[in-house]
């Protein structure tokens, strides 16, 4: 899944590069300015993949008999909550790029 | 985000239910349990104390337990001559137990552990529909 967002995101870019070379192409080498469409997804994945990896190790713990089920419970919401951002967000960029792939110059 | 603190406080409030009825579970268990010695004290009922706890990163008071306390009122005595536990007059002390107050403080516990679930519920629901509006 986050291969996916990842290639369409840059494939995004590269159609924004192509589109306005010069002040886009720099913005999206510094992910620090917040320009970069690509760097914001690659955050959002990363905080998921965070939260899902604490998730799995709360679930894992409590399969161990030494967890507590409240924080599997908290854990397992929060990794929930960020792969559906993701996911949405990823879906909503998806369709801009084939709208802007159908568009006629 | 408000919505996910939110959900962090319910677990808090989570937490101390579910230590209340553990506390519960205990006294429930002990209502029987007399001193090993003769004319000792027996089991002495204990009781949660909660309070208020502002997290300083979200600013958002959950719950805290406090301590667990024993519950100060008098013990029983039943005339019971036979038992190791009795004292010189054959009186036994009995643990300061009861079932009718547990019963109610265990419903009280699961009401409010209930009540806790829904707060959950209802902040997870509203950041999946919020959610939605992506899609």
């Amino acid at each position: 899944m986050s291969i996916g967002a990842l290639d369409a995101t840059s494939a995004y870019g590269r159609v924004l590069g192509v589109t306005k070379p010069s002040p886009l192409a720099e913005t999206d080498n510094s992910p620090d300015m917040g320009g970069g469409f690509g760097g914001m997804i690659e955050k959002l994945v990363t905080d998921a993949a965070t939260s899902m990896r604490s998730a799995e190790s709360a679930s894992a713990k409590q399969v161990a008999g030494k967890g507590d089920l409240i924080d599997v419970v908290t854990a397992m919401g929060a990794a929930e909550t960020a792969l559906d951002t993701v996911v949405a967000v990823r879906d909503r960029m998806v369709s801009a790029y084939s709208e802007i792939m159908r568009m006629q110059i | 985000m408000d919505l996910k603190t939110s959900i962090a406080v319910s677990a808090s409030g989570l937490r101390a239910q579910s230590l209340r009825m553990r506390v519960i579970a205990e006294n429930l268990a002990n209502a029987d349990s007399v001193s090993r010695t003769a004319g000792g004290d027996p089991y002495r009922r204990r009781l949660p104390t909660f309070s208020s706890e502002v997290d300083r990163q979200t600013g958002a008071a959950g719950v805290r337990i406090d301590s667990i306390q024993s519950d100060k009122s008098a013990f029983q005595r039943v005339y019971q001559p036979g038992s190791p536990a009795a004292d010189a007059a054959g009186y036994v002390k009995k643990p300061n137990v009861n079932g009718l107050v547990e019963g109610a403080d265990m419903k009280a516990a699961q009401r409010s552990y209930e009540a806790n679930l829904s707060a959950i519920e209802a902040a997870k629901s509203l950041t999946m529909r919020t959610i939605d509006l992506l899609k």
